[in-house]
């Protein structure tokens, strides 16, 4: 029996990761997003986008990965597709003059909002690029989810003023026009959907939704922030139990994928053989429009609602490695409370460690939020309910031990 | 837990530490706020370490100073130093002329650039003071020939304070402190140790209210608050808790300066550490080998900045 496995990431864990902050400008103002200094004026130069990229390569002894995933962030990336493409090309080219042995071991890749993804210029990228492209367009859901948060820009929100809800235009349906052509050049693509408060009552349609339009991996997270009301996490295990039982009864699990469910989740853990961090901040690289550089995008500062940017370096002066320290011998236990220590389902309770270190008393990167405590519980309880009961279907169908055999063995959820 | 607590009289006060203290103001703390601070750390029952100003404090300060137990911490500029239980000398201006007494406890403060007169100073105090901590004062900028230039130092110094400490002459931090330990010994500032400013507020150590006084811990009338006080301690310092170099100060402020937290030192400070440390080896070797001394074998590493071995963990 064939099952639907999480489609790995491109040299997950391998690849040394360099963003480029291309742009902070996006058409649209989601309302769970976590960039909250937005802007149309902090564009990358080529002038700094040339420097970022001789800089590290000429430092390629700071830079020993086998494999580099050339990521391009926003706001949305697209906007800046002139830019991108000269990027990509003078990667290209300075990866083979200098015979670099990431040459033949390389990714760009995007997430985008999908609205400009038909267009020549970014058509004509993609053409370009194919064999080393990931594109992933974040989709919600169904329509009304989608355009519950993501809602176009208007000129009166630049100016702070926010419209009414009557008034706010969804994206949905120019997202989703999209969809077929972008699964036609990316058959195995994932999408990232978010959940945060306002979402949980349409979690259910939404996956089976995006499942219609022939997305087969959905990657779905609730947000780190603390934006969490009373009685969330109930309402979040039913809508994963619902789902659950939809995706089970339909056999959807066969040939599609959805992220709440893990296996590996909801045991306890050990401080010593599984201490190590959930996320990779300080082994990646940001680069914004002024050539400064963060230990991911989310310590720049238009990512930060509480805190000073934590900046590593620049183009012109290389990057402090003490600045990167932290990160690098941050482990699980000393982020973590004692509650978080003791906590029989901490397998698979992620966090951002940019959200910590704004959400943190002290300016630290050594307090883990807490926040989605009660969201992680509810997930796991939903999530002991579909394994029991699609194990069970597997055994009165006979066929559970072929589907053990052929299931994936690690996780490989993706959570930013 | 606090053990100790620094009150700083003035803000003029001598710095004795990593921080500088560029304010030229004499803000004396006021008799309501010292004679508070006395009462909290009798209750706390922490030991008081005052630093004192340059200049004659008023005689009800001295009253109120005298009514507790205390040490007190005199820069060699200071208008009276013959009750200092620590003096402190900013720079070698004021060494060579120096009155050196006998059994008494000296902090010297430099810059990288005049390290390379710790032998001489080391010689010529050797026989007459019980204690001489240096402190480089800028060691976040140490550069890799710097590295090279302090081994060197450390190396001069090794038969010498192999030769003195047989005849129980001078503990000089950087290198006598580490033969003696068996644990880490560090500074500790927000963990057993905390200070009270003039503005009668807490800080974790006057580094941090010379820095940015805006942050400070809690004040005298609404008692301590320290947030994220777990991060102060050695075990949650995930570089310094596997690391051997025992009489590193483990600056809690360098550490935020140069790493932005608190609790992870910088590179610069854990080579100096471990060059100190290996030439303390060299030390017990010594004291082992030509006195037959029992000291403790401080085992041969092949690292000199921990952060390296992190995998080994």
């Amino acid at each position: 029996m064939e099952t639907k496995e999480s489609a790995k990431v491109w040299m997950d864990g391998v690849a040394k990761n360099i963003t480029f902050i291309v742009t902070k400008d996006c058409q649209l103002a989601c309302k769970y997003c976590y960039l909250v200094g937005k802007n149309t004026k902090e564009r990358m130069s080529w002038d700094v986008a040339q420097k970022a990229i001789d800089y590290i390569l000429d430092n390629s002894v700071d830079f020993q990965e086998t494999s580099v995933i050339w990521d391009f962030i926003g706001g949305e990336p697209f906007l800046e597709i002139d830019l991108i493409d000269k990027i990509c090309d003078y990667i290209k080219t300075e990866l083979f003059k200098r015979d670099h042995p990431w040459f033949n071991s390389y990714r760009f890749s995007f997430s985008t909002n999908g609205i400009n993804y038909d267009s020549e210029k970014v058509q004509r990228f993609i053409k370009k690029n194919q064999e080393h492209l990931s594109i992933g367009i974040t989709i919600d859901g169904t329509k009304q989810k989608h355009d519950l948060n993501r809602i176009w820009k208007t000129k009166d929100m630049e100016m702070g003023i926010q419209p009414k809800a009557g008034d706010e235009k969804g994206s949905y349906d120019d997202v989703v026009r999209n969809i077929p052509l972008w699964l036609s050049q990316f058959p195995n693509a994932g999408t990232k959907v978010t959940i945060s408060s306002a979402d949980i009552p349409y979690i259910k349609e939404s996956v089976l939704h995006l499942y219609s339009l022939g997305i087969h991996e959905v990657n779905i997270n609730c947000v780190f922030e603390d934006v969490w009301n009373e009685g969330d996490d109930v309402l979040f295990e039913n809508q994963l139990t619902e789902l659950a039982d939809a995706i089970i009864d339909g056999e959807y699990y066969r040939d599609f994928d959805c992220s709440f469910y893990s296996e590996h989740i909801g045991k306890p853990m050990d401080c010593i053989t599984q201490n190590q961090n959930w996320c990779g901040a300080g082994r990646m690289l940001a680069i914004d429009a002024a050539g400064t550089f963060y230990p991911c995008t989310r310590f720049a500062q238009y990512s930060l609602r509480n805190k000073k940017a934590w900046i590593i370096g620049n183009i012109h002066d290389g990057i402090d490695k003490n600045k990167l320290r932290p990160f690098l011998t941050l482990d699980r236990c000393t982020q973590s409370t004692q509650e978080c220590i003791d906590c029989e389902v901490a397998d698979g309770c992620a966090w951002c460690q940019g959200e910590n270190y704004d959400a943190a008393d002290t300016p630290t990167v050594f307090q883990r939020s807490t926040a989605i405590c009660k969201m992680h519980k509810a997930r796991v309880r939903a999530n002991n309910y579909y394994w029991n009961k699609l194990y069970r279907k597997l055994e009165l169908e006979g066929i559970r031990e072929e589907f053990e055999a052929n299931k994936s063995k690690s996780n490989t959820e993706r959570i930013c | 837990m606090l053990k100790y607590i620094v009150i700083e009289l003035c803000d003029t006060s001598t710095s004795y530490c990593h921080y500088s203290n560029y304010c030229d103001t004499p803000e004396l703390i006021s008799i309501d706020n010292l004679k508070a601070a006395i009462l909290f750390a009798m209750k706390q029952n922490l030991n008081i370490q005052f630093v004192y100003p340059d200049y004659n404090l008023p005689k009800e300060y001295h009253e109120a100073i005298n009514s507790i137990d205390h040490v007190k911490i005199k820069s060699s500029n200071a208008s009276n130093i013959s009750d200092a239980d620590i003096i402190v000398h900013n720079g070698l201006n004021t060494i060579t002329d120096f009155n050196w007494t006998k059994g008494s406890v000296h902090v010297l403060r430099i810059s990288k650039a005049d390290m390379g007169n710790i032998p001489e100073l080391v010689d010529k105090t050797k026989d007459i003071i019980a204690r001489l901590n240096i402190v480089i004062t800028d060691i976040d900028r140490f550069t890799e020939s710097d590295f090279v230039d302090y081994k060197n130092i450390l190396q001069k110094l090794e038969n010498p304070i192999a030769d003195s400490l047989t005849k129980n002459n001078i503990l000089l931090n950087l290198l006598t402190d580490r033969i003696i330990l068996d644990k880490m010994n560090n500074c500790n500032a927000g963990y057993e140790t905390i200070c009270v400013a003039p503005n009668g507020k807490f800080y974790v150590c006057p580094a941090f209210y010379h820095d940015t006084p805006k942050k400070s811990c809690g004040d005298l009338a609404n008692g301590l608050n320290i947030k994220n006080p777990q991060l102060y301690r050695l075990d949650h310092a995930p570089i310094c808790r596997h690391c051997d170099a025992y009489q590193c100060k483990r600056c809690v402020w360098l550490n935020n300066k140069t790493t932005f937290e608190i609790n992870t030192p910088s590179h610069e400070q854990c080579v100096t550490a471990h060059l100190e440390r290996n030439s303390s080896r060299h030390i017990a070797e010594i004291l082992k080998n030509k006195y037959s001394a029992d000291v403790q074998t401080i085992k041969d590493i092949d690292y000199l900045d921990p952060f390296d071995k992190r995998e080994e963990w």
